[in-house]
C-alpha cells in the first residue's frame, strides 16, 4: 500500500543542510498498525508528514496504492489527502470556534458530499468515539482526551485507507492515552492502516509493527504479536 | 448554494474571532472609497452625455467672421443676429435654433411683487433638438415674434400654484404674455446647449421666449456678449439685429456624415463670400463642434473636480494599501486554519472560493460605509462648491459602477493576503 524507495529529505538554510531522511526504503501493507519511534529530531515526524503529503521530499519515490505521488498537482494532492488519508495531530488541531459536528464535517465538506451523507458519517464517527451527545459542544468545553477523540472522529469520518497519527497521546494523561490507543486499535481492526509516531515504548509495542528511525534512517523494523494476543 | 452559505458562515466566524481589526479594515476602505465615490459622482455627472442618441448629431457652428485681421484668433463663441441669419440660410440641417439667455422679472399682475426669472430666448426647433418634454400646451407654431411663452414646471407651480396654466396671462418685465405651454420635469445635465462660460452647470431656465420677441424687447444676453466695432454699448440692445452685437449661440442638427460635410462646405463658402465682400479680413477659421465636445473645446472642464479626482484616487490607493496590510495581518493570524483545511483536503482553489466569500462580505460592509461616507462627502462638496450641486445625484448605472469598484477593491485587499495564507509549508504552519 505504501512504498518508499530511497526517499530523501533535506532541510536547507543559508548555512547548513540537514538530512532529515536518508534514502529511506519502507513498505507498509494494507491493514498494518505500525509505530514509528526514534529520538527527537530523528525524522519520524518528517516521514509521517511526507506520507501525508504535507511535505515534499527531495529524492526517491513515494508510491501510494501503486501510484507515485511525485509531481502531483495541488488539487490532486488535496484530493488524495481528502479521500485516502486521515490525520491525527498531537495538539488535536480542532478549530476552537467550530462545534464538534462542524469540526468533523470539515474533510467531508471538501469531498463534496451531500448534507445527508455528511450527517450520517459524522454520527457514525461520533458514535464510534463515544461523543454523540456532545456534537454541539465547542472543543474548549471538552477534556483533552475527548478532543483527541473528536480529532479521531474527524480523521475516520471520511473512511480513509490510512490513518497517520503524530503522537496522538502526547498531550494526554495515561488513562486517556489508553482510551485513545484502544480506539485506534478498534479502527485498525476494521481494516484501516495506521502509522503512529510515538515516544512511548508501551504504545509502540501495542502496534503490530515497530519502525525505528535514527538520524533519518530506518534502523530497525520489528514485528510484534498483536497487543491483544500478548495480553492473553 | 449550501456550500456558499457554509463559506459565508466560515467568514463570519473569522470576523467574530477578531472584530476590531476587521472593523478597522472596513473603516479605512469605506473612507477611501467614500471620498472617491463623492468625487466620482461629480466627475461622472459632469462628463455624462445628456442626449446619448443625439449628441453626435448636434453641432455648434463657429466662424471667424470679425471685422479686423487676426491670425491666431479662434472664432468667437457667440454670433451676431446678422451672422446667424447667414448661417441659417441653409436647408442642410434637420433642425436649427439660435438662442441666448437673459434675466427678467415675472408676476401675474402688477399688484404682485415681481419674481426674478431666467429666460431662454430661442426658436421653435430648440425643443425638438434637445428633447424637451412638454407637460401641457404646445410649442410655438413658427419662429416669428409673438407674446407667447412657455414655462418650466417649477415656474408654473411657483407663479400659479399648478401646472395646467395654458392660456393664462402673466407679466414678464411688465409686458403681457400668454402661456402656451408648460414643460415637464426637465434638467439636461450637463446643460450643453449653453456650455459657454461654464453655464452648462446651471439649472434649466424658468421661461422660454421667442427669439424675435427677445430682440423686439431689447433683451441683452446675461452671459456672453461681444462686439467687434465701436458701437456705443448703450445702443447694443436697441440695435441688436443690425449692430455688431454678438450674443447668439447657434445649434444645428446634422443627422448624417453627408449632412455634416455639406454644412462644412456651406460654412466655407460663406466665409469665402464674406472675405470676397471685404467684411472679414481674418484667415478662414470655421469650427463645427459636436455637442459632446463643446465643453472641452471651450476649455471649460471643471479643473477643481479634476484636481479632486486625482487627489481622491491617490487617497484611495493609500487606503487600499493600509487595508491590505491590515487584511494581511488578519489572514496570517488565521493561517493555521488555512493549513488545517488544506491538510484535511481543501485545495487552494477551494480556499480561494472561501476567499471570495470573504470578499463578498467585505464588499457588502464596505459599500454601506462607502455610500454613507460618499453621501457626507457630496454634502460637503455641495457646501464648498455650490455651483456643482446639480451634479451630485446617484443613478442606477453610477451605483452599479460604485458597487463594482467596491468589489474590485475588496478583492484586491483580500487577494494577496489570502494567497500568502494559502501557500507555505503545511507542516510548519500546523505546528505554529
Amino acid at each position: 500500500m505504501i512504498k518508499l524507495t530511497n526517499l530523501t529529505k533535506i532541510f536547507r538554510t543559508e548555512l547548513i543542510e540537514t538530512h532529515a531522511l536518508r534514502e529511506v526504503n519502507l513498505q507498509v501493507n494494507e491493514g498494518e498498525f505500525a509505530a514509528l519511534t526514534g529520538p527527537s529530531g530523528s525524522g519520524k515526524s518528517t516521514l509521517l508528514n511526507i506520507l501525508g503529503t504535507l511535505e515534499n521530499f527531495d529524492a526517491g519515490d513515494y508510491q501510494l496504492d501503486g501510484k507515485s505521488v511525485k509531481g502531483l498537482s495541488d488539487a490532486a494532492l488535496s484530493r488524495l489527502r481528502n479521500e485516502k488519508i486521515g490525520f491525527i495531530f498531537q495538539s488535536f488541531n480542532l478549530i476552537k470556534d467550530f462545534s464538534i459536528f462542524d469540526n468533523i464535517e470539515l474533510p467531508l465538506r471538501y469531498r463534496g458530499l451531500k448534507a445527508a451523507q455528511r450527517k450520517q458519517r459524522i454520527e457514525q464517527a461520533l458514535e464510534l468515539v463515544g461523543l454523540h451527545a456532545r456534537r454541539d459542544y465547542l472543543p474548549g468545553q471538552l477534556s483533552g482526551g475527548q478532543q483527541q477523540r473528536v480529532a479521531i472522529a474527524r480523521a475516520i469520518a471520511g473512511t480513509p485507507r490510512i490513518l497517520l497519527a503524530d503522537e496522538p497521546t502526547g498531550n494526554l494523561d495515561s488513562l486517556m492515552a489508553r482510551q485513545v490507543m484502544e480506539l485506534l486499535e478498534q479502527i485498525n481492526q476494521q481494516g484501516c492502516t495506521i502509522l503512529m509516531v510515538t515516544h512511548d515504548p508501551d504504545q509502540a509495542r501495542r502496534a503490530g509493527r515497530h519502525i525505528q528511525i535514527i538520524d533519518g534512517q530506518l534502523s530497525d523494523t520489528m514485528l510484534y504479536e498483536p497487543f491483544a494476543a500478548q495480553s492473553a | 448554494m449550501e456550500q456558499f452559505l457554509y463559506y459565508i458562515k466560515v467568514s463570519l466566524v473569522s470576523i467574530k474571532r477578531a472584530p476590531l481589526p476587521y472593523a478597522l479594515t472596513i473603516f479605512i476602505l469605506s473612507v477611501g472609497l467614500g471620498v472617491f465615490f463623492a468625487n466620482a459622482t461629480f466627475y461622472y455627472q459632469l462628463n455624462s452625455d445628456p442626449l446619448p442618441a443625439k449628441s453626435n448629431k448636434l453641432f455648434f457652428p463657429m466662424m471667424l467672421i470679425t471685422p479686423y485681421d487676426c491670425n491666431d484668433c479662434r472664432p468667437p463663441r457667440v454670433l451676431s443676429y446678422a451672422n446667424v441669419q447667414k448661417l441659417a440660410n441653409s436647408d442642410i440641417p434637420s433642425a436649427k435654433a439660435a438662442m441666448y439667455s437673459a434675466d427678467g422679472y415675472a408676476r401675474l399682475s402688477s399688484s404682485q411683487p415681481p419674481t426674478p426669472v431666467v429666460i431662454r430666448i430661442t426658436q421653435r426647433d430648440f425643443f425638438a433638438m434637445f428633447d424637451v418634454p412638454l407637460l401641457h400646451g404646445s410649442f410655438w407654431a413658427d419662429d416669428g415674434g409673438r407674446f407667447e411663452i412657455l414655462l418650466s414646471r417649477a415656474m408654473a407651480l411657483k407663479l400659479f400654484g399648478r401646472t395646467d396654466v395654458v392660456g393664462e396671462q402673466m407679466l414678464l418685465d411688465d409686458k403681457h404674455f400668454s402661456v402656451i405651454g408648460v414643460l415637464n420635469h426637465w434638467q439636461m445635465l450637463p446643460r450643453l446647449y449653453d456650455a459657454n462660460g461654464r453655464n452648462h452647470l446651471s439649472p434649466t431656465e424658468d421661461i422660454f421666449l421667442p427669439l424675435e420677441t427677445g430682440y423686439d424687447l431689447h433683451y441683452l444676453s446675461k452671459t456672453n456678449s461681444q462686439t467687434f466695432d465701436s458701437t456705443d454699448y448703450r445702443k447694443l440692445s436697441t440695435e441688436g439685429r443690425t449692430g455688431a452685437l454678438h450674443q447668439l449661440q447657434y445649434w444645428v442638427q446634422l443627422d448624417t456624415e453627408t449632412q455634416q460635410q455639406a454644412y462644412r462646405q456651406f460654412m466655407l463658402n460663406l466665409a469665402n463670400d464674406e472675405k470676397a465682400a471685404g467684411r472679414h479680413p481674418a484667415p478662414i477659421n470655421n469650427q463645427l463642434t459636436a455637442m459632446r465636445d463643446i465643453v472641452s473645446y471651450f476649455g471649460d472642464e471643471s479643473g477643481d473636480i479634476q484636481a479632486f479626482a486625482l487627489v481622491t484616487l491617490l487617497f484611495l490607493l493609500v487606503c487600499l494599501f493600509n487595508a491590505s496590510h491590515l487584511s494581511l495581518n488578519r489572514y496570517l493570524s488565521n493561517q493555521y486554519e488555512f493549513s488545517l483545511r488544506r491538510a484535511l483536503g481543501a485545495s487552494r482553489a477551494q480556499l480561494q472560493l472561501q476567499m471570495l466569500a470573504d470578499v463578498l462580505l467585505m464588499a457588502l460592509f464596505t459599500i454601506v460605509g462607502a455610500l454613507l461616507t460618499g453621501y457626507v462627502g457630496i454634502k460637503l462638496m455641495n457646501h464648498l462648491l455650490p455651483g456643482n450641486s446639480l451634479f451630485s445625484s446617484w443613478d442606477i448605472p453610477l451605483l452599479l459602477s460604485l458597487l463594482t469598484i467596491t468589489l474590485v477593491c475588496s478583492y484586491l485587499v483580500t487577494l494577496y493576503p489570502s494567497l500568502r495564507a494559502s501557500f507555505g509549508t503545511l507542516n510548519q504552519q500546523l505546528k505554529e
